[in-house]
Parts: structure tokens; C-alpha cells; sequence
């Protein structure tokens, strides 16, 4: 496990070069004059070249990339050029209130999932399979956008049911600004989970070990949960595990519409204002989680399969 | 395991989902305690931006202009009721005492202003120490600090005797000297503050009611050094409560704040609309301020008609719920109490035509005929819900200069003359006319006004090639001078034509505000005469013949200028709108009885 571990890391620095060196490409080809945005409406060719030269863009293009790797490596992230926050702080401060929305709402879809994913893979052919898998197709037809227009405007403003947005930092204060969100994640992401799942779990109701299973009479939730599900846990992990450590950066539309002050609109708003720093530090950020959402995956698959070794 | 066995059995399962859906329901229906409304004297607002941090150096855009004169306050501000808008001063005794060569400012500051109870004025033991001229000096000083970058700089780039050298002197020695002193920054006394321009400046006063232009103390700027962006501190009439840029910022009235009263002259109207009530009458009125951003419009209008914002615009989607075809409050908004108010906004919205571009800078008949094929009423309608006056020129309603009786002789939305234009021009129904490149943002409805353009000119055989772009690349595009045509938008800094008109002055092209890099010898003769003249008759006529001159030249097709919808509760009260809205909040006032 430790010499896999170290050769996974070691192996991931490459990664981040490339990521970097992409970023950095991308962001000198199309990613719009940081010091054009910096100097405002009534711009003069002197202040854009004092910006340039205070903030080291009038050097050579290696010389900025070097500054680039200089700072990832040290953890320097330094300061947005468009809000001048601190990068490490907007990160930290965003990062509750992201979790706080999409880890309960991630963990209810993949706990509700997998129990859907179950019971219509054992209803396979049956009235609640079909039912089930017409909602899932239309609950994965519909935007996401229009899940949260319609459950903003019905639940929140018509119904009065939940605050229509807010964010409370308090805990569990936060929780009841939370509801809704985390209902229209579960709406919008429980179709593809099932029917993901469904069809991992109907791969193996076909196995030999199942038949063998019936065969020695065993009880058919017996069967599923202790049969079927442990052997279609690969395919469920790998799509957990790897979006765990993504949920760290939020959801823009969900935060966006509900005023949950996540990270979810930070790269977003770093593109729009060609914010070098925070978009480099994000694509840190995002890389590091990737990695590290990888190595987890194959550390679970060796725990939940005897048969993976890791090397 | 038997729990599971009951759900393995197709009817049970059913049932269960069925009370499960149910129990939910019932338990969310209960669960609405935050859909009361406040009851306490807080006035509750909102952001369509978020807010880049309240340092007044870097309020370079409307929302952290309102945010940080909340806090902040300036040797000048605006009249709150007065139409059109004039200054009135604040932190200054009096309007200042100018030299007979216009060149020289005297102020008089405040006796006895403090700013508010800071870690950082340590020799009053973090009681707020009071405002003296220097910390004018000071802040002014900080806009021209080459290390800070600020992008209101050109305030007084160029402006203020000996500043610039300050500045140059600091980039030298890559690092700013504050108690070097500045020939044009004098401060004679602890209550006197004289400024020396460079030469005559009649749109100067306007710059210092400018949110860039409020006095900072220089103790708490060094005490949070970069991290003074988020720890303002200033003599306003609110301080910082809760703070959060991208979401929410709550503010409490200041207990030290001056001796400040609610205006007693307005407009005819105002007494009617209720706004005369209170004059002379000490401010602030509420106790809070919470101020939410909204970037999206469906949270802001569905807060908005729940009542947990006191006032809000309209949003585009929203319009019909609000208003009538007639463009009155709809019954049921009526019925609620809710007002009505409509402010012409000092903007100009513009198609700019690249003037060093070969094709479409060198043909004034071509642009002409592109202008005369916009249909502009129905553009108004479609894109604006109504909400917008047809811009004949560059200088909006409201200000010396305009004319609403000029007619823009391009501006028909007829098509037949549009395409005489175009023959002038040498391109009859288009032919010989290459395809012109057009810039515009990616977002969807600046997509759908160029779909709207692109047919309006396909009309008259003009074909554009749309490139989108991000903001970030719009502008590199407009300040390298690329492309051929755009659609842009200018609100006015300061209530002076001045600021429309400098959007054609030769010396301002790109990177500079004429994004359009017209250059007319003559009109920059005109332009730079007007500057030497205090507002009089003879220099509106010189801004209405600079403004006859770009109808002619037609460097923009002249867009609209927009006109404000604002709505309001009826416990809002004090509420009238306001384009320089710095530090107006204090004169809003909430009846607490009416907010149920």
C-alpha cells in the first residue's frame, strides 16, 4: 500500500505540470488582458503598462509560467486581481458552505440510489421497473435549470414551504435554507443514478453465483443486499468516490439561485474577469481533488473486491 | 431483514413510497418559520453584483460605489431630492471658496466629525479619532499610489498640481512616500484643505462626491494593510456588521455618526409623494442594513413580492407581472401598496463603429444607413419592455445639452432611405459591401439583440459576421482597436454632459473611453474650449453643436437611454430614486407598523 501510494503521488506531479502548462497556454491564447480589466472605463496606454509592470505581465512568457509553478508549489495563491481577496481565504470560506449543500444532498441521491437502483433491478420487467425507469428518463430530460425555477417559484415563493434563498452560517441554522436545494439535487440527480445503477445491478442478477444463491434458497432481499449489492460495488464506488472530492467546489447554479455563498461561482467568475490567479488556483485545486479522488477510488475497490491488489 | 422483505413485495412498496412522499409534504409544509417578515426598523436591500470589497480606491463600479459610501463619506455629496442633481457638501462646513483663476479649492472640513471606534486608533484607545484635512490629502494621495493601482486614478491623473510627480516619484523608489508633500494638496490647518489644479476644471467638483473620493484614516489603511478592503472604517452614517462580498453585507447605524439632517428642498413633486415629511429631521432613520446580492433576477423579484426586499427593480422576465400595457402598476401590486417610480437614467446605449477601420470608419454614408435601419421603437419594446427613451445623440435627458425637440436626421427606421444611404455609399442593395465583422458578448441577450441587428441590416442587403466573446475578450478586441462594429453602453460618472462628450475627444481613443477612436480636429477644439466654461448658456451651445456633429459624423448609431422601474413597499418610505445613489440609504426610513 505505501510503495503504491508514493508511486501514485510521484506520479501525479507530471499531471500537474501538464495541467498547469494547459491552463497557462489557454489563459495567453484566449483569456482576455488581465491589466485591461484591472484599469477600468477610463483606461490610459500608461496605467495599463504601470498595471503590467506591477503585476509582472510585461515579462517574458516563461518567466510568468515560472512565477506560475513557483506558486502552486509553495501554496502561494495570493490575491484575486478582480476582488484583491486573499485566494486561500475566498477558497476556505466557500468550502463550508459548498459542503454544507452538496455533501448531505450527495450522500441522500447515493443512499436513496442504490436502494431505487436495487429494488427496480428486482422488479426487473415489472409495472415499478417501467414506472421507474419513464421517471428517471424524463427526471434526467429536464434541465437543471428548470428544476430550480419551477421549485423556487412553487415550493419556496408560492407554497411558502422553504425560504426562496438565504444562507445562514449558524449550525444547523443553515440546514433550513438548505432543504430545498438539496430536494431539487436529489430530483435532478436521482434519475441517472438509478439508472446507472440499475443497470450495474442487473449485470450481476445474470451471474452463475446468483442462481447458485436461489438454488441453496436463499431469501430474495437476502440475495440482493448481501449478493447482488456487494458485487456491484465497483461500478457504484468508482461513480462515488470520484465525485466525492469534486463536491468540495459547489454547484454554480444551485448557489447562484439560492445565495449560498460557496465556491461554486468562483472559477466561473474568475473566467469572466481573467482573473489569472484564481483560475491557476483553481486548476490546482481541481487537480489535486482529481488525484486525490483516484487514488481513494482504487484504495476502495481494493477493500470492497478481494481480487484488486494494490502494488 | 423482515422490514425488507415487506418492501420486496411490489403493493407494499408502492404504499411505502406513497406515505413516504406524503410524510415529506406535510413535514415541509410545517416548516416555514422564516417566511414572517421582519418586524424590526431594518432596511432590507439587495445587489445584482457582488461586491469587490468596500475600499473606496477600488469602487470603480455602481454596486461598490452604494456598499461603500454606506460607510464612507466625502468632502461633497449629491442633493438626495434635487432635480437636476446638484452638490450639497458633507464632510465639508461649506461648498469651497474658489480662486478667481478657477484654479484653486479652499474646503473648510467639519469640526467634530469622528471616524468610527477602531482596533487601529490606538492612541484613542480604538475610540474613533476625529477627521482632519490630512486624511483628505491622504486619501487622495492613495489613488495616485502606483503600488495600489486603483482604477479611479484618472480622477486626478493629470489634475492636481504636483500629484503626478508624487506618483512618478513612487514608481522610482517602488515604494510610495504619504508624508512627502504635495504642492496641490495643501493642508493649512487641521480643518482647512486647499487643492491647486493644473488648470481650470469645472467638472472637477463633481469628482470629489465620487465614492473614490472619501476620506480613509490612514491608521486603519496600515493597520489591515491588504486586508483593508474588508475593514472599512469611515464617519458614514452606518458601520459593518456582518460581511460577506459575495452573498450578504449587514450594516448598523453608526452611534458617532455627524450631525446629518434629511434635506429640506425637492422638487415640486416631492411633497405630494410623501418625501418632505422629514426635513430637517436628524439621520439615519433605520437602525440596519441588509444588503443581499441577487446576481440571478427570479430570487430577487420572488424576495421582492414576498416582501423581504423593501424595494427592486424589475426584472426583464418578470415585467408583465408588474406592469401594465400601458406601463402603470398592475391591479394586484396596486393593491398591495406597492409604488411605482420611474427615473430616466443618465446612459446612452450605442452601436460604435470602428473610425479607423477601413471600410466602415471611412464612409459616413454607410453608417448612416446602417443607423437608419434600426427600427428602434420596436427594439425599445422588445428588448427593453418600453423601458427606454430613443437616444437622438450622446447626452442623455437631464442635462445641459440636450434638446428633447433635436431629431437625429439618421434615425427613420426606414428602410427605403436607409438603402438610398447605402447607395451613396457606393454599395447599392449591399453589392461591393464585404461582410462587416461585429463584436459582441456571449450572454443571451446580447445574442438575441445581434440576431435583431443582423436581420434589421440583412433588410438593406449588409451582412455581419458575429464573433462572441467573454467580457474579458471584448475588451482586449475594443482597446486593440479590432473589429468593425459593437454594441456598448455609458452611464454617466457625474451629472455633466462633459462625460458623454469625452467619449469623442481624439486624445481619449482606445485604450481609452472613445472606444469608437473618432477623431475631428474640430471637434476636439470645441471640446477643449468647453472645458474652460462654467455652466452657461454659451457652453450648452457648444455641447449641442459637439453633439450635432457626431449625429452627422454618426461614429455610433445613437441606442437608447434606458428609464429606471423602481418598486417599493409601502412601509419603504423616504424612497426616491437616485442615479449618484452614494450614501443615500440614510435618508430611507421604515414604518415598522405597515411591514406585516
Amino acid at each position: 500500500m505505501g510503495t503504491f501510494l508514493v508511486r501514485r503521488i510521484l506520479g501525479s506531479i507530471p499531471i500537474i505540470f501538464g495541467v498547469a502548462l494547459v491552463v497557462f497556454i489557454l489563459f495567453n491564447i484566449v483569456g482576455g488582458d488581465p491589466a485591461l480589466m484591472m484599469v477600468g472605463k477610463h483606461a490610459t496606454a500608461q496605467q495599463i503598462a504601470d498595471i503590467r509592470r506591477e503585476y509582472g505581465l510585461d515579462q517574458p512568457l516563461y518567466v510568468q509560467f515560472f512565477h506560475y509553478l513557483k506558486d502552486i508549489i509553495t501554496f502561494d495563491f495570493g490575491r484575486s486581481y478582480a476582488t484583491r481577496q486573499k485566494i486561500s481565504d475566498m477558497i476556505l470560506n466557500g468550502i463550508g458552505p459548498s459542503l454544507s449543500l452538496t455533501l448531505p444532498a450527495f450522500f441522500i441521491t447515493t443512499v436513496i440510489s442504490v436502494i431505487l437502483g436495487l429494488l427496480v433491478s428486482y422488479f426487473r420487467g415489472g409495472i415499478i421497473d417501467r414506472v421507474a425507469v419513464i421517471l428517471c428518463v424524463i427526471g434526467m430530460s429536464i434541465p437543471s435549470l428548470g428544476y430550480i425555477l419551477f421549485g423556487q417559484y412553487y415550493l419556496a415563493y408560492e407554497l411558502r414551504m422553504f425560504p426562496i434563498s438565504g444562507y445562514d452560517y449558524s449550525f444547523p441554522g443553515r440546514f433550513e435554507y438548505l432543504v430545498l436545494p438539496m430536494i431539487l439535487w436529489l430530483l435532478l440527480s436521482v434519475g441517472y443514478d438509478v439508472r446507472f445503477y440499475r443497470t450495474a445491478m442487473l449485470e450481476e442478477t445474470t451471474q452463475d453465483y446468483v442462481r447458485t444463491a436461489r438454488a441453496k434458497g436463499l431469501s430474495e432481499p437476502r440475495v440482493f443486499f448481501k449478493h447482488v449489492l456487494k458485487n456491484s460495488m465497483v461500478p457504484i464506488v468508482t461513480n462515488v468516490v470520484l465525485e466525492i472530492p469534486l463536491l468540495i467546489l459547489g454547484s454554480f447554479l444551485f448557489e447562484t439561485f439560492f445565495g449560498i455563498p460557496g465556491l461554486g461561482s468562483i472559477t466561473i467568475d474568475a473566467l469572466h474577469n481573467s482573473d489569472l490567479p484564481v483560475i491557476k488556483s483553481m486548476a490546482f485545486v481541481m487537480s489535486l481533488l482529481l488525484i486525490f479522488g483516484n487514488i481513494i477510488t482504487d484504495i476502495v475497490y481494493a477493500l470492497v473486491d478481494p481480487r484488486v491488489k494494490l502494488k | 431483514m423482515g422490514a425488507l422483505k415487506v418492501m420486496f413485495n411490489q403493493k407494499n412498496f408502492l404504499v411505502i413510497v406513497s406515505a413516504f412522499s406524503l410524510a415529506v409534504t406535510v413535514m415541509f409544509t410545517s416548516c416555514s418559520k422564516k417566511n414572517t417578515l421582519d418586524p424590526t426598523n431594518t432596511f432590507y436591500t439587495s445587489s445584482i453584483a457582488k461586491i469587490k470589497g468596500l475600499d473606496p480606491a477600488f469602487a470603480d463600479d455602481l454596486y461598490s460605489g452604494i456598499e461603500t459610501t454606506r460607510i464612507y463619506e466625502g468632502l461633497l455629496e449629491y442633493e438626495y431630492l434635487k432635480r437636476p442633481y446638484a452638490l450639497r457638501p458633507a464632510l465639508a462646513e461649506a461648498m469651497p471658496v474658489i480662486s478667481k483663476d478657477g484654479k484653486t479649492y479652499t474646503f473648510k472640513i467639519k469640526k467634530g466629525v469622528l471616524f468610527q471606534d477602531d482596533k487601529a486608533f490606538k492612541t484613542t484607545n480604538g475610540k474613533g479619532r476625529e477627521l482632519v484635512a490630512e486624511d483628505f490629502a491622504y486619501s487622495f494621495k492613495r489613488l495616485a499610489d502606483p503600488k495600489l493601482n486603483s482604477p479611479m486614478w484618472w480622477l486626478l491623473d493629470g489634475k492636481i498640481e504636483g500629484l503626478n510627480e508624487w506618483r512618478e516619484s513612487a514608481q522610482k523608489a517602488g515604494k510610495a512616500d504619504y508624508s512627502a508633500k504635495v504642492s496641490g494638496l495643501k493642508v493649512a490647518d487641521a480643518a482647512t484643505l486647499e487643492i491647486k489644479l493644473k488648470a481650470r476644471s469645472y467638472q472637477f467638483i463633481y469628482s470629489l462626491a465620487m465614492p473614490a473620493m472619501t476620506a480613509v484614516a490612514r491608521e486603519v489603511v496600515e493597520e489591515y494593510g491588504p486586508e483593508f478592503l474588508n475593514h472599512p472604517v469611515g464617519t458614514g452614517a452606518f458601520k459593518l456588521a456582518e460581511y460577506n462580498p459575495s452573498s450578504q453585507i449587514v450594516y448598523v447605524r453608526n452611534p458617532t455618526h455627524r450631525p446629518d439632517f434629511y434635506p429640506t428642498e425637492g422638487e415640486a413633486s416631492d411633497q405630494s409623494a410623501g418625501l418632505t415629511g422629514d426635513a430637517g429631521k436628524q439621520v439615519p432613520f433605520v437602525d440596519k442594513i441588509v444588503m443581499t446580492v441577487h446576481v440571478e433576477s427570479q430570487p430577487l423579484w420572488l424576495n421582492f413580492m414576498q416582501g423581504k426586499l423593501d424595494a427592486a427593480g424589475i426584472p426583464k422576465d418578470n415585467f408583465a407581472q408588474a406592469i401594465t400595457t400601458t406601463k402603470e402598476l398592475t391591479p394586484e401590486l396596486k393593491n398591495r401598496g406597492i409604488q411605482l417610480i420611474k427615473e430616466a437614467s443618465l446612459d446612452v446605449t450605442h452601436t460604435s463603429f470602428n473610425m479607423t477601420d477601413s471600410v466602415v470608419g471611412k464612409n459616413k454614408f454607410l453608417r448612416q444607413a446602417i443607423s437608419m435601419a434600426i427600427n428602434f421603437p420596436e427594439e425599445i419594446e422588445l428588448f427593453y419592455n418600453g423601458r427606454a427613451i430613443s437616444a437622438q445623440g450622446p447626452i442623455p435627458p437631464g442635462l445641459a445639452g440636450y434638446d428633447e425637440k433635436t431629431k437625429n436626421a439618421y434615425k427613420e427606421g426606414n428602410i427605403e432611405k436607409a438603402k438610398a444611404l447605402l447607395s451613396k455609399a457606393g454599395f447599392p442593395d449591399g453589392k461591393g459591401l464585404p461582410t462587416l465583422d461585429y463584436l459582441a458578448l456571449s450572454d443571451s441577450t446580447a445574442r438575441q439583440m445581434t440576431e435583431y441587428l443582423q436581420k434589421s441590416l440583412a433588410a438593406i442587403g449588409i451582412q455581419l459576421k458575429v464573433q462572441t466573446f467573454s467580457w474579458p475578450e471584448f475588451q482586449q478586441s475594443l482597446k486593440n482597436k479590432k473589429g468593425q462594429m459593437w454594441s456598448y453602453a455609458w452611464s454617466a460618472d457625474y451629472p455633466d454632459a462633459e462625460n458623454f462628450l469625452q467619449l469623442f475627444y481624439s486624445k481619449n481613443a482606445a485604450p481609452g473611453p472613445n472606444d469608437s477612436n473618432y477623431s475631428n480636429p474640430e471637434f476636439d477644439r470645441l471640446y477643449e474650449k468647453s472645458l474652460t466654461q462654467n455652466d452657461s448658456a454659451e457652453r450648452t451651445a457648444l455641447y449641442k453643436k459637439m453633439s450635432e456633429m457626431v449625429m452627422e459624423d454618426t461614429p455610433w448609431v445613437f441606442g437608447v437611454h434606458r428609464v429606471t422601474y423602481c418598486l417599493s413597499h409601502p412601509w419603504l418610505k423616504n424612497y426616491k430614486p437616485h442615479e449618484f445613489n452614494h450614501g443615500m440609504s440614510k435618508y430611507y426610513k421604515i414604518d415598522t407598523s405597515l411591514r406585516k
